[in-house]
């Protein structure tokens, strides 16, 4: 080779782009990921709003309940409407689980070593994400469980019903986990949503973190109090009509026995 | 004139060439003096009590990212910590995710050098016959600022060291790597798309395997915002992609 | 034993290493860098300011060309410079900046429009013209006559070299990095390798290559205080002096930055001074205009250096606890100026003074910064008495700063000299000089010399590496710093000289595989002493002041005895003191003859050639009409000995119809 008289910004002779394309999936994935956690975060909050009817009265709680069977729009109930919604979350949750479950530890040994490191930096992000994985790994086996109850007896919800399963049947201890587990999960997880893909950056993208940070602390606060205040309601519910094991509630406008 | 501290250095040491060592740490004291740096200190302790320490630094002020080690659990760069800032104790670790070559010093280098060429992360010119007597092609001032800001990232390793995804998976490129692509894809004289870029990041081992964890983001010694970029990427990289 | 081969060697990979490597790369051969660190920690990313080349972009650039640009060159090096090889620089820097530019170096550009700039102490409105807009942005530096300094914010340096790191990389130019060449192997005068260390191992390695090329930095290390990193520790100069043959040329010509942070010595940038700061004394009186009402803080760095170090000697610097210093204001350039195009300053300010530059002073001091001598050099770049021996960068004295280097010139002259001496070393390879046959016994020998050498170390004598280290510093700061006497000097060649002997002596505890630190710095001050006694020897013998050398007993500037090039070689290795030689500068064929820089002392002795020089290019000047570049040709031709493709004109806004 022999030097030419004008000087060029000549390409490397190094490297060249790879032939083989890469596939889809990651991103489709990483999509799929936040889409699914962020509709069940966002049902999430909707759901303890309607289990926390009950805090209102329990005629409140029976009309949601009946709502979601469609007895306000065709005259009666069809518990297997609310099956249907079960299953829809069911399966995005499915979903949700099985994508997540490709970014925990893949080995103890990887486990290990984000304990290790997890435990020197104390950086709450990083703390947060480690308990996210915990909270999900928790919720995968409650959340099962709850859901399963939730679409083979879809007929028993309700103020009586719902109370008798937390009480009587000793699901409260199950609950109480079950609570805490979604709640941390779910708003580091839409708090993590912002951040993952700069939803809110605007002009001072740091002040954003601090203030979405306030903002999940706030809220995951908010719907303990809500759960916690809830459960409770059920609880003694639950005691009470323990005696009545099994009886369906009926509001006192229906003619029912309801207080 | 306030009184002189005495500080306990509890610094790692092995020499993994040597298989009579045995990793540990040892204890030093160092009488503290105004405006005294880690690079200070430890320059005081190999000159007047321990000559084998091994530890990297080059420029001393800041610049070229060669002190990168962890004080008191968290990454940063011992040349222009402040002893004064830190508590009595002071525990220095090497870099984790890097090799190791004996005590505070890492391979950093090799790292970068294998992840910049699998990221392919150098300008490819949109112009190679671009003629250097003629006048320079034009850029905008303001964008000109904008990639020097994530231009100006010194490789110290302090992100990949703080992010926890990294300590998990050996193949994750890092908030480096990701900053790297960040800034050639804003630079309108390289000619790659989003599409090439996606060849080179965008899988788990890439942009979609970082977890948001954004410890890099705020161990960042030159204040990189990782933390938007990396966002701005992912969009980016989810389009290409989806 | 462990030999690589390759065709190219290039000990260094800060920007003028790794531009000579790729050059040669892109001539088809195999070019191998080795470093002690990885390459883009080398010292070169330190470079805040800028780098020079005339593109005359903005309006205090309009009229700037290479012809400017070699004048200020030639002045600021107080007539030291070798005028063709400035003259390859100033036509070369152009076609570097942007060829920079081409490889992604994201330079400030010109922005249209109105601007406030602070000169003098004074706010003034700049107005850039439309056509400017976008093309590379320049800022004023010290001795220059225009604004040259193209610059990318304040973190110049690192934006280079990471864009030619970046580039080696993708020309897959393998880089070798914590390995440190200790000696070079020679086989009668034709330099054909290095034996190594490998820093991380320590194991010794043979690396036999048709050209070997020295690109290792400076050597501020040698003194106490000190811009530089720790690693400039002049082994470049010391490989070159061990084998006997090669000359370091000009080595007493040290350069001494004015704004060093003190105590630490951490370098803010000369921007500051260009963008508009102050320097002040204890009284807080501004005091440079006493002494150069012309240039004032903007003088060469010399001239402001040793004004600063006459201030503190009067009296007037501010005490502190580690003595008097003073001070640097850029308090009225302002936050938004500070914030955008200062920023590295306000880090280190913060990070290491923990002061905030924008509402307190800086202190300062002058500080040890640059080596303006250097492993000598023909214009191609080689070694005239070593073939295949090659140097550029720092580490050379290819000769474009003579005793004074201008702010700015040298990360220029890394990648100029990286994009000339790259063709020829490929030239030299691909040539019938290229050949090479080594024999084993040789390579085996010299890493056998090595070895032994360190063994001696190890469990040696009773010295101490560092003290003599430490004691050498201090030696080279008091006494070989920026005032400089006879007297001084002949002390420190006698406390040098018994430093040398008792670094003879010095026994290492640690062994063992691995790194080693304490060995590393027992090898390194043995050498550092001779490159010592070059700096102090040269120093002692040139009775004259010319630059950056400054001697109190001999103020001026002598051309009739001193217009030389000191060349200093270290044949006997018993020996303590260098061999000096010297070798004239020729007036005859001088451009621009020896005259007055424009600032400083006006009182030089004349060299009996000057006058008749003088005239001659006068008489060429005002006889007949001609363009610049053909009066240029007709009084220094310098084109033919550039590489071809280097030897072009650089286009400029102001050549375009505006
Ligand atoms: C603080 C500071 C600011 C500066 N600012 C400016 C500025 O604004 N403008 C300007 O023009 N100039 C500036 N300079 C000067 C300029 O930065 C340097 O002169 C220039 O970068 C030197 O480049 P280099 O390639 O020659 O050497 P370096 O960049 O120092 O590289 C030397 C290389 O050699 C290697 N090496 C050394 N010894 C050995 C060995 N024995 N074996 C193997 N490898 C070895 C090192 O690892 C390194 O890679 C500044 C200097 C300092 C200190
Ligand atoms: C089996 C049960 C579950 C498991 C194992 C699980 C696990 C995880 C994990 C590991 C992540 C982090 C993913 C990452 O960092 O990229 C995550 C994210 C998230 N999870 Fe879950 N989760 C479960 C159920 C739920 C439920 C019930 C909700 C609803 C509250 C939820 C909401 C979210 C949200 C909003 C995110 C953030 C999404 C993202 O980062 O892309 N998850 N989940
Ligand atoms: C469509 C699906 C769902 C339905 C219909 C549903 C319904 C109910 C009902 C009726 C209760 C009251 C207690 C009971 O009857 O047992 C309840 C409680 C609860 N559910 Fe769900 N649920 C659904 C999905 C989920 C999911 C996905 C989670 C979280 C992973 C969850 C978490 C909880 C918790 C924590 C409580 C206790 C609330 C409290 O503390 O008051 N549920 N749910
Ligand atoms: S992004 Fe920041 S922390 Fe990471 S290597 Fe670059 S400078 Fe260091
Ligand atoms: S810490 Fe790691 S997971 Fe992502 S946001 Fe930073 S790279
Ligand atoms: S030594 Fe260079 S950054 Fe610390």
């Amino acid at each position: 080779m022999s030097s030419s008289t004008t000087l060029t910004a000549a390409a490397p002779p190094g490297p060249t782009n790879p032939t083989l394309r890469r596939p889809h999936w990651p991103a489709r994935l990483d999509l799929l990921q936040s889409a699914s956690g962020l509709v069940l975060g966002l049902f999430m909050w909707g759901h303890m709003l309607f289990v926390s009817s009950i805090l209102i009265s329990q005629d409140a709680m029976w009309t949601i309940s009946r709502f979601f069977e469609g007895y306000f729009v065709l005259g009666h109930s069809v518990p297997w409407l609310v099956s249907v919604i079960v299953g829809c979350i069911f399966m995005l949750f499915a979903t949700h689980a099985a994508l997540a479950l490709r970014k925990f530890p893949a080995s103890y040994a990887a486990h290990r070593s984000f304990r290790d490191h997890m435990q020197a930096m104390r950086h709450e992000d990083t703390t947060l994400w480690y308990w996210q994985v915990v909270t999900g790994f928790m919720l995968f086996f409650l959340a099962s469980l709850h859901l399963g109850t939730m679409l083979l007896r879809p007929d028993r919800i309700g103020p009586y019903e719902s109370a008798d399963r937390v009480w009587s049947d000793c699901m409260w201890p199950l609950y109480l986990l079950m609570l805490f587990a979604v709640e941390i999960h779910g708003g580091v997880g839409l708090y993590r949503l912002a951040l993952k893909w700069g939803w809110l950056a605007g002009a001072n993208p740091a002040r954003t973190r601090r203030r979405l940070r306030l903002a999940k602390w706030t809220l995951t606060a908010f719907f303990l109090v809500l759960g916690l205040a809830s459960l409770a309601a059920y609880m003694r519910i639950g005691i009470q009509h323990a005696p009545h094991y099994g009886e369906h509630y009926v509001p006192a406008s229906l003619g029912g026995g309801a207080q | 004139m306030s009184d002189t501290r005495q500080i306990n250095l509890h610094v790692f040491r092995h020499n993994p060439l040597d298989p009579a060592s045995v990793p540990h740490l040892q204890t030093y004291q160092v009488e503290e003096a105004p405006g005294m740096t880690l690079f200070l200190a430890l320059s005081e302790l190999r000159e007047r009590q321990d000559p084998s320490l091994a530890f990297d630094f080059v420029c001393r002020a800041g610049i070229c990212g060669s002190c990168g080690m962890i004080v008191n659990g968290r990454p940063r760069l011992a040349c222009r910590t402040l002893t004064q800032e830190l508590p009595g104790d002071i525990t220095l670790l090497p870099l984790p995710a890097f090799g190791l070559i004996a005590d505070l010093s890492v391979d950093t280098g090799t790292w970068m050098r294998a992840m910049t060429e699998r990221l392919q992360a150098w300008l490819h010119p949109a112009d190679p016959t671009l003629d250097l007597s003629r006048i320079e092609q034009r850029m905008e001032p303001q964008l000109a600022d904008e990639i020097y800001e994530l231009d100006r990232c010194i490789e110290c390793g302090c992100c990949v060291a703080a992010c926890g995804t990294a300590q998990m998976r050996k193949d994750f490129v890092g908030a480096v790597g990701m900053n790297k692509i960040a800034r050639f894809g804003l630079d309108p004289r390289d000619a790659r798309s989003d599409a090439d870029f996606y060849e080179l990041i965008g899988g788990d081992e890439g942009v979609f395997g970082c977890m948001t964890l954004l410890a890099c983001h705020d161990v960042c010694p030159k204040e990189l915002p990782l933390q938007t970029q990396i966002a701005y990427l992912r969009r980016r990289m989810a389009r290409a992609g989806a | 034993m462990k030999i690589v081969y390759t065709d190219v060697l290039v000990i260094g990979g800060g920007l003028a290493g790794l531009r000579v490597a790729i050059g040669a790369r892109r001539r088809g051969l195999d070019a191998l860098v080795l470093s002690l660190v990885p390459p883009k920690r080398s010292h070169s990313a330190a470079a805040q300011g800028g780098m020079q080349a005339s593109l005359a972009n903005t309006v205090k650039g309009e009229g700037d060309n290479e012809d400017v640009h070699f004048g200020d060159t030639v002045r600021g090096s107080d007539w030291g410079a070798d005028q063709a090889v400035v003259r390859m620089f100033v036509n070369t820097a152009p076609k570097a900046v942007r060829e920079l530019a081409a490889w992604g170096v994201p330079w400030s550009r010109v922005r249209r429009g109105d601007r406030e700039v602070i000169i003098n102490g004074q706010r003034i409105t700049l107005t850039e013209s439309e056509q400017a807009h976008g093309l590379l942005a320049q800022r004023d530096f010290g001795g220059t006559r225009k604004w040259r300094t193209c610059y990318v914010s304040d973190g110049t340096g690192h934006a280079m070299l990471y864009a030619v790191g970046d580039q080696a990389i993708a020309h897959g130019v393998p880089v070798h990095e914590r390995k440190e060449a200790l000696a070079l192997i020679r086989d009668g005068d034709r330099c054909c390798g290095a034996v190594v260390r490998d820093l991380a191992s320590g194991e010794l390695i043979a690396y036999v290559s048709r050209a070997t090329v020295v690109a290792t930095g400076g050597a501020g290390r040698l003194y106490r205080v000190t811009t530089n990193a720790v690693i400039c520790e002049g082994m470049g100069a010391a490989l070159a002096l061990d084998t006997g043959v090669v000359a370091l040329g000009n080595m007493e010509a040290i350069q001494f930055h004015p704004t060093g942070i003190f105590p630490a010595g951490i370098l803010v940038t000369e921007g500051c001074r260009g963008d508009g700061g102050l320097l002040r004394d204890a009284a807080g009186h501004r005091f440079m205009p006493d002494y150069e009402p012309e240039k004032k803080e903007l003088a060469s760095r010399d001239v402001v250096s040793r004004r600063m170090a006459e201030h503190i000697r009067k009296g007037h610097g501010a005490a502190s606890r580690f003595g008097p210093h003073l001070w640097l204001d850029i308090t009225q350039l302002g936050r938004t100026h500070i914030d955008r195009n200062l920023r590295e300053v306000k880090e280190i300010c913060r990070y290491f003074l923990g002061v905030d530059p924008a509402e307190a002073w800086i202190p300062v001091h002058p500080a040890q910064h640059y080596t303006m001598g250097g492993i000598r050099t023909d214009a191609s770049g080689q070694c005239p008495t070593l073939r295949g021996l090659f140097s550029a960068g720092e580490a050379a004295c290819w000769d474009l700063h003579g005793f004074n280097r201008l702010g700015g010139n040298s990360v220029a002259e890394t990648v100029v000299a990286g994009m000339i001496v790259g063709e020829f070393v490929a030239d030299f390879c691909q040539g019938p000089d290229g050949e090479i046959n080594v024999p084993t016994g040789l390579v085996r020998d010299a890493v056998a010399a090595q070895q032994a050498a360190l063994d001696a170390l190890i469990g040696g004598g009773d010295e101490s590496a560092d003290a003599i280290r430490i004691a050498m510093q201090q030696v080279m700061t008091d006494r070989v710093g920026i005032f400089r006497d006879g007297r001084e000097l002949a002390v420190a060649v006698d406390e040098l000289e018994a430093l040398l002997l008792r670094s003879r002596r010095i026994g290492v505890r640690s062994e063992g595989p691995g790194p080693n630190p304490e060995l590393v710095t027992a090898y390194r001050v043995q050498r550092m002493l001779k490159v010592a006694l070059c700096i102090a020897c040269g120093a002692l013998a040139r009775q004259e002041s010319r630059g950056a050398h400054y001697r109190e007993d001999f103020p001026r500037r002598d051309d009739a005895a001193w217009l030389q090039r000191t060349l200093a070689t270290w044949p006997d290795p018993t020996a303590t003191r260098p061999t000096l030689a010297y070798e004239p500068l020729q007036v005859s064929t001088m451009e621009l003859p020896p005259g007055w820089r424009g600032y400083g002392e006006r009182n030089h002795i004349e060299h009996p050639d000057t006058p008749a020089r003088a005239a001659t290019v006068e008489a060429t000047q005002t006889a007949e009409q001609l363009s610049r570049h053909a009066l240029q040709e007709r009084l220094m031709p310098y084109r033919h000995l550039l590489p071809p493709s280097l030897r072009g004109d650089n286009d400029r806004l102001g050549d375009l119809p505006r």
